[in-house]
């Protein structure tokens, strides 16, 4: 899967999802199953839904993203600026809860552990669209192939929140509104003084004074190293950092104050400015965790 | 909902009583937030009142406030501060009515939760913590978290809420977060109410001037932890994104004070809440990654005479923290030496340190003899022997943070160290103590900061005032750029740094000019540092080298994210006129303390050939009468009479009486403040 990037469309073809949503059987089925309630069918669905791997056993294929979120957790500086430039330009609000892009830090754990940044990965097989009763979650084709949230469209099941594979999971609850949302790469943003989307701006990726965010035209690849794509270890993390200039004071980068000589800051053993299509390194491999003293 | 940018409440809780008291904070917003409203609470709850004498910072009547201003959370560059204020154990003789500050993720958190402070009053019983989700505030039992560090403590309470954080969303009354509660606590230090103990959230953040975790330790409070879900209303959310985007273009980073050019891409810095600086205040690898604090680091441990191992000088930051011991007080000398050698009567040979605080003036008595094995005060349980060693290290935080042996004499911080001692003439020599026991801090030759820390209650720290040469300027393109950058005034010879001769009465550092640039500067941090938020290392910034005209961002910037978040249409001085407010009110505190006239006068050193000598940026702009010239002022100090007459202008600035320093009641009734003049003159002391 990783580096087939092609958008080749294999699914069949929309059945009242529109917006080139590529309806799945349970989909079908589900929305058959409201208006033939009691019937044959909605018992079948009822019983693909007891098991656990129905949604993936039934699952379409669906046109690819033509964008990606990728982010460089080795350089993040945690200070949430995107998640706030998110809920900004959304929402109208500033709000830790509501941002589409999740950053989270543990300031006491070792680094590179000590933060962890959660973005809407674009599944190639979003089973968030693919589980959604009303084809509120949907692919949108004249955005893309992004996956979104039709916020007119969402009855406030949840599904697809508890169908994303993800650990947390990436899709939002808006409890004030009582609908789910997700990145969009900032399509619908009302507060926000740019064109967002595939072909325009990200406030999150503007907002991030360490260039630790970037949005990419070539999927990522989708595995992690436990071959369980539930966190972004894969190609979604990867450093965007341009190689790191000499600073002139006893402070910063290439310097070294008085006194110290193991210092070494964002030290990457293979870093590579992004492009490059190595994933982030196992927690094995991690460089600087070993680099700092024993407690 | 009150204006937009604020939470809308501040809470207020009594430990003694355990009421937990709401108000709204728009009823203080005239005061600025931040530290101004932290003053008027101190006002409403400690002052008004009457019934205590204002003279004990242990006392369970002080207010310790954690206060925001209508930056936190907005994700505006450089403006996660949080505010600590109350009456400050460590400020000699008295105690004065101070502040503190940190940065970090509280006062974005806090401000989610839907507060803009919570202030706290009397005295647990037994070990408490207050826990603060959304609108939920409770008392906690915290006897099993006394005795933790600031590191464990939070972990503690982290595990607490049952939550695998990084792991799955945690629902709240009011919503869903992957957040943990933010928190800010004390470790042995605080528990054992020593005057140098500072508060401590995250890995490293912490408020380390003026003893607050001493203060927390004296209610019997070990933390404070916040959680909040909600979402802070931005009066014009466009508005906002588009003057961040014009300050990015604008102002090129690296190119003023502001920055430094710290952080380059590459670096593995940890910020702050929005901040777009960076600075490279924190750093996620050093420290045993615990989220550092670079500054401590790099001055803590360092020492005179020989080079201490890396990660011995990295282990003394963790203690520090671990302990919450206030680093910058109970360090060893600071980045860096200056010569004295070229002046023999300088009692520090042949070098100065930048710092002359407790660690190091305490190896100084130690090598003369005054304290150690067979004198009157022994140096048990230090290892003198083992002196630059972890060893040493750790069992002087120890000792400090717990009180055990001589440390029970440290705890109590420098200046009471020399006083313990019988050797209060060191404030002047060795000590070089600023105002109120505060150790000297970049004070000189920008006399601003020495003139600031005198007339309020603790080493301003403010060091956006570093005015040194800048290169392919000259030295009067300079001045005019600072003036036009300081309205409304824009007077070239606030810049003024003669102090020789006439020329010092008439532009320079003891005229009317000055007195202005330093009132200027204490409304402007009053309001937009203290009580909005803004960091010291983003503002003011008045001169910026990559700008094509050589700008800084103040005044321009500060009122366009305001007006932005709150949806005011504040001009930048009526941002000056409300931290001018704070700073009569905060006045009349200190008057009610005790402070007057005679009282302000500076340490002996500064009166002194070498008050200069450990200055930071040294050739500064002077006025000869004709033009302008950089020049070097290593040699500057002040005089006695142009101190006195200095102070006569400022006063007189300030509209206060120039016989004693009090506000007059012009002054405060015309900054809406009559209840404040009232109050004065019921106790005889309006100006």
């Amino acid at each position: 899967m990783a580096g087939d990037n092609d958008n080749t469309n294999t699914a069949v073809e929309a059945v009242g999802g529109g917006d080139g949503k590529k309806v799945s059987r349970r989909a079908f089925v589900v929305g058959s199953g409201a208006a033939l309630a009691g019937g044959a069918l909605a018992t079948t669905a009822h019983a693909a839904a007891q098991t656990t791997e129905a949604p993936k056993i039934q699952k379409a294929v669906y046109p690819r993203s033509t964008k990606y979120l990728v982010y460089d957790s080795m350089h993040c500086a945690g200070c949430l600026g995107c998640m706030l430039a998110c809920s900004l330009v959304h929402e109208g609000v500033t709000s830790l809860s509501l941002s589409r892009i999740q950053v989270h830090r543990s300031v006491l754990s070792k680094y590179p552990l000590d933060m962890q940044q959660n973005v809407c990965r674009q599944c190639p097989d979003p089973l968030c669209v693919d589980n959604c009763p009303t084809g509120a979650a949907h692919v949108s084709a004249e955005n893309g192939n992004i996956r979104m949230i039709d916020e007119a469209k969402c009855i406030g099941c949840q599904t697809c929140i508890k169908s994303c594979p993800q650990l947390p999971h990436r899709t939002i609850w808006n409890p004030a509104k009582k609908k789910s949302t997700k990145c969009d790469l900032c399509v619908n943003t009302p507060f926000y003084n740019k064109k967002g989307g595939p072909g325009g701006a990200q406030a999150c990726v503007e907002a991030c004074p360490r260039n630790a965010l970037k949005v990419v035209d070539e999927m990522p690849d989708q595995a992690d190293h436990r071959g369980v794509a539930q966190n972004d270890t894969a190609g979604y993390d990867r450093n965007l950092q341009p190689p790191a200039p000499k600073m002139p004071f006893g402070f910063g980068p290439g310097a070294k104050p008085k006194g110290k000589t193991g210092a070494k800051p964002g030290a990457k053993p293979d870093a590579k400015p992004d492009g490059a299509p190595d994933a982030k390194p196992a927690p094995e491999g991690k460089p600087a965790a070993s680099a700092a003293p024993a407690n | 909902m009150g204006t937009p940018g604020f939470g809308g409440k501040l809470l207020v809780v009594n430990l003694t009583t355990k009421e937990i008291i709401r108000l709204d904070s728009q009823e203080y917003e005239k005061y600025g937030g931040g530290h101004g409203t932290a003053t008027a609470l101190f006002w409403e709850f400690c002052v008004k009142p009457g019934d205590w004498d204002l003279q004990d910072a242990f006392d369970p009547h002080n207010m310790v406030s954690l206060t925001v201003g209508a930056m936190a959370g907005t994700g505006t560059p450089a403006s996660a501060r949080t505010s600590v204020s109350g009456m400050s154990p460590q400020c000699y003789p008295i105690q004065w009515f101070c502040h503190s500050n940190f940065g970090g993720m509280f006062s974005t958190m806090l401000k989610m939760a839907g507060w803009d402070g919570v202030a706290v009053i009397g005295r647990a019983e037994s070990p408490v913590y207050i826990n603060i989700v959304d609108d939920k505030v409770t008392i906690e039992d915290a006897k099993s978290l006394w005795g933790l560090t600031t590191w464990e403590c939070q972990e503690e309470i982290w595990k607490r809420t049952g939550v695998r954080f990084g792991q799955e969303w945690w629902k709240l009354d009011g919503g869903y977060s992957l957040q943990r509660p933010q928190i800010v606590t004390m470790g042995a230090a605080g528990e054992n109410m020593t005057r140098v103990a500072s508060l401590v959230h995250g890995g490293g953040s912490g408020a380390g001037q003026g003893g607050f975790g001493g203060v927390f330790g004296s209610k019997n409070l070990k933390a404070v932890a916040v959680m909040g879900t909600g979402s802070i209303k931005i009066a014009d959310p466009k508005g906002l994104k588009d003057a961040r985007e014009w300050w990015d273009k604008t102002w090129p980073r690296g190119g003023g004070f502001g920055g430094f050019g710290f952080g380059s891409p590459g670096e593995v810095t940890s910020c702050c809440v929005g901040c777009g600086i960076p600075r490279f205040c924190h750093n996620r690898t050093r420290v045993h990654s615990k989220d550092s604090d670079d500054c401590a680091e790099s001055t803590w441990y360092t020492l005179e005479d020989r080079q201490v191992p890396t990660e011995v000088n990295q282990r003394g930051t963790d203690i520090c923290q671990q302990h919450s011991i206030n680093a910058m007080e109970t360090c060893f000398m600071g980045p860096m030496t200056f010569d004295t050698s070229h002046n023999p009567s300088f009692p520090i040979q042949p070098k100065i340190p930048a710092y002359s605080a407790l660690g190091w003036y305490m190896k100084k008595m130690y090598d003369m003899g005054v304290i150690g094995p067979g004198t009157k005060f022994d140096t048990s349980p230090l290892p003198m022997e083992e002196y630059g060693s972890r060893n040493f290290m750790e069992i002087y935080g120890y000792a400090i943070a717990n009180r055990v042996g001589i440390g029970n004499l440290l705890a109590e911080g420098t200046a009471r160290f020399c006083e313990k001692l019988g050797r209060t003439d060191d404030f002047s020599t060795l000590c070089r103590l600023t105002m109120w026991g505060f150790m000297d801090h970049w004070s000189m030759p920008g006399v601003e900061w020495a003139y600031g820390n005198l007339f309020d209650s603790r080493d301003i720290n403010n060091h956006d005032m570093s005015l040194g040469r800048k290169n392919g300027i000259t030295c009067e393109q300079f001045v005019n750029i600072m003036a036009k950058r300081t309205p409304p005034t824009e007077d070239p010879f606030w810049f003024d740094y003669s102090w020789e001769g006439e020329q010092a009465y008439k532009t320079g550092i003891y005229s009317e000019h000055k007195a202005q640039w330093v009132a200027w500067h204490q409304h402007y941090w009053n309001y937009y540092k203290e009580s909005v938020g803004f960091c010291d290392w983003g503002y003011s910034q008045l001169y910026n080298q990559a700008h094509k005209e050589g700008f800084g961002h103040t005044p321009e910037i500060e009122p366009k994210y305001l007006n932005a978040v709150t949806g005011r249409n504040h001009t930048f001085e009526d941002g000056l006129e409300i931290g001018r407010r704070a700073w009569n009110l905060k006045r009349a505190i200190f008057v009610l303390q005790g402070r007057d006239k005679k009282m302000e006068k500076f340490t002996g050193y500064y009166y002194k050939p070498g008050a200069s000598y450990c200055g930071y940026a040294k050739e500064l702009t002077v006025y000869d009468g004709s033009k302008w010239e950089w020049q070097n002022c290593n040699e500057l100090y002040f005089t006695v009479e142009g101190v006195e007459k200095f102070k006569d202008h400022f006063y007189k600035v300030e509209g206060w009486n120039v016989d004693n320093g009090y506000p007059t009641r012009k002054t405060l009734e015309d900054l809406d403040l009559k209840p404040v003049a009232d109050t004065l003159q019921s106790k005889g002391k309006l100006g």
